[in-house]
């Protein structure tokens, strides 16, 4: 396959095995995948299927035992360390099952740091980080900081965070297992309705 | 990088009893450090005291074959205009400012008359000799160039106690005027004692007081010169203070590869979140860094309150250390540890440089970790 900068994500062959105690286990087994811009794509298997090893090695935070990954056309595998870490900081949004805010930051500070790595100006951080709270239901709770939260709120500011910086690509690896369903459903109501703005 | 500085100073006080103990380890040994150097200075100042407050004075001038051959015959050349000379210097003390020998006379006195019989001998002689105050002793002496023998009859005015066994049991002490005509050298002395004003003027090689004294045959040496065993004896006390502030950084060391390591495995999941949204290896780096430094910061400001408290406190009550012998002069006073600027400014940043530079482990580990690894339970 040829890279093709249509395709956010595109993948080849893509093997992982991990070696453990002698054995092998084939987590991932020749997946073939592309995922266009503007796509909703979910990824469904039981427990230990391989789907969180998928997720990072199209993500760029691990590496195949074999096979091509494209992100944006670009090919994974020939990226330096820094590389991929300016590709994720451009390109994806990350939300976590377990929130994994920053409890040190605050809910402003935790929605900001990506666009402060992105080298954006205060007065754009702050705008967007207004915007963005305001559409996920957190006005006025800038500075508080995550362990006074609850679950919801905690995985609304990660939602906010993945989204603020405008990511071609949003990845949300079971970003409800840690909720109710109440909460869960209102949680992905907000996902999907929310707009990225170009 | 305020970022960063932020994080890493908030990181610390997540788990502040952790943070207390490990500072006030690395501060307890800074403080430690602190107060020995400050000891070792004083019990330097003492010693020099001591030594100089004799009859050695800060410097001496002697002829140049004297102090080897310890001959009666090399006498100073010109000792008058030499004693002229030194009264017209403003850096040199009165006369008769160096000797305290009078203050280290036990029994009678240090000859308050002008009997030229007097002698002031030290109490081991008295011992050995088994004389005591007003008893009679023979002084035989050989005259210098003849080697004729001369022999008078003395009267003990005085015994003295230094302390040093050498002294107390080698040495006696006569009218000048008695001892040049014994050794057949009228008018002419071996030895002038000088005391300056400041003792670092003593410590100054390029001062023009030696080489204006040092000529006509005559040699003006410092304290150090003339005692080279004190000399050395400090200087490897240098050493010991160098030893001793490289154990108490290993102990700093264990204390800060222990913390960070431990925040490090606590905090894994909040470190690959951070480079899985794009903080680079280096970001990672500097916040670690950043942790150890604000540790640094922390620990040196418990250092040097403790190291002060307990430096000065002693700067005031002194530690009593009297007639112990250490390099073959024996602790006359009381020992005031000396604080000194460099101390304050110097071990601080020495230490934050250290503590820097042992946080770079952890900060590589936590750089080159696997992020997927990091994050396997999140993810």
């Amino acid at each position: 396959m040829k890279e093709n900068t249509k395709h956010i994500i595109a993948t080849k062959d893509l093997r992982k095995i991990y070696k453990e105690d002698g054995l092998e286990v084939e987590a991932v087994r020749g997946v073939d995948l592309t995922i266009e811009s503007g796509e909703f794509s979910a990824i469904v298997g039981p427990s230990g299927s391989g789907k969180t090893t998928f997720l990072n090695i199209i993500s760029g935070l691990d590496t195949p035992s074999s096979g091509d990954v494209w992100l944006k056309g670009r090919l994974l595998t020939r990226l330096s360390g820094n590389e991929l870490s300016d590709l994720r900081r451009d390109n994806i949004g990350f939300i976590f099952q377990a929130y994994n805010l920053i409890p040190v930051l605050t809910v402003e500070e935790n929605v900001e740091y990506v666009m402060m790595l992105q080298g954006l100006p205060k007065h754009e951080r702050h705008q967007r980080v207004l915007n963005i709270l305001k559409q996920v239901g957190l006005k006025g709770m800038e500075k508080r900081f995550p362990p006074k939260l609850s679950g919801g709120q905690q995985q609304r500011v990660a939602i906010a965070r993945a989204m603020v910086s405008r990511p071609a690509l949003i990845l949300a690896d079971e970003p409800t297992a840690n909720l109710d369903s109440k909460t869960g459903t209102a949680l992905l109501q907000i996902m999907t309705s929310m707009e990225i703005p170009e | 990088m305020w970022l960063y500085i932020k994080l890493a100073w908030r990181n610390i006080f997540r788990n502040k009893r952790r943070t207390v103990i490990a500072s006030t380890a690395i501060g307890i040994a800074l403080a430690c450090l602190l107060f020995f150097d400050s000891f070792i200075i004083g019990l330097e100042h003492n010693m020099i005291a001591s030594a100089t407050s004799s009859f050695l004075g800060h410097a001496q001038i002697h002829r140049q074959e004297f102090r080897h051959t310890q001959e009666p015959a090399y006498t100073i050349n010109n000792p008058d205009q030499i004693m002229q000379s030194l009264k017209q210097e403003t850096i040199v003390q009165a006369e008769k400012a160096v000797s305290k020998v009078d203050d280290a006379v036990r029994k009678g006195d240090f000859f308050k008359g002008q009997k030229p019989q007097d002698i002031v001998i030290g109490s081991e002689l008295a011992e050995i000799l088994e004389v005591s105050l007003g008893e009679r002793v023979v002084l035989t002496l050989a005259q210098a160039e003849s080697g004729d023998l001369s022999q008078d009859m003395f009267r003990v005015s005085g015994i003295y106690h230094f302390g040093v066994r050498e002294m107390d049991s080698g040495m006696v002490f006569i009218h000048i005027k008695k001892a040049q005509d014994m050794l057949n050298i009228s008018g002419q002395v071996h030895e002038i004692a000088i005391k300056f004003k400041s003792l670092q003027y003593a410590s100054d090689d390029n001062l023009a007081f030696w080489s204006k004294y040092s000529h006509n045959g005559n040699e003006a040496l410092s304290w150090g010169e003339l005692l080279p065993d004190l000399k050395g004896v400090f200087e490897m006390t240098g050493v010991f203070r160098s030893v001793m502030s490289l154990l108490l950084m290993f102990v700093v060391i264990f204390g800060i590869v222990n913390t960070l390591f431990m925040s490090l495995y606590e905090r894994m999941f909040e470190l690959g979140v951070l480079r899985a949204v794009g903080t680079r290896p280096w970001g990672v780096m500097k916040l670690m860094i950043c942790e150890s430094g604000a540790l640094a910061v922390l620990s040196i400001a418990v250092g040097l309150f403790l190291g002060l408290i307990i430096t000065g406190l002693f700067t005031i009550t002194g530690i009593d250390y009297r007639g112990i012998e250490f390099a073959g002069s024996v602790i006359q006073e009381v020992v005031f540890p000396v604080m000194k600027p460099f101390q304050f400014i110097i071990y601080p940043i020495g230490l934050l440089l250290f503590m820097v530079l042992v946080g770079l482990y952890p900060a590589v580990v936590a750089a080159r970790m696997s992020i997927a690894d990091a994050i396997r339970k999140s993810l």
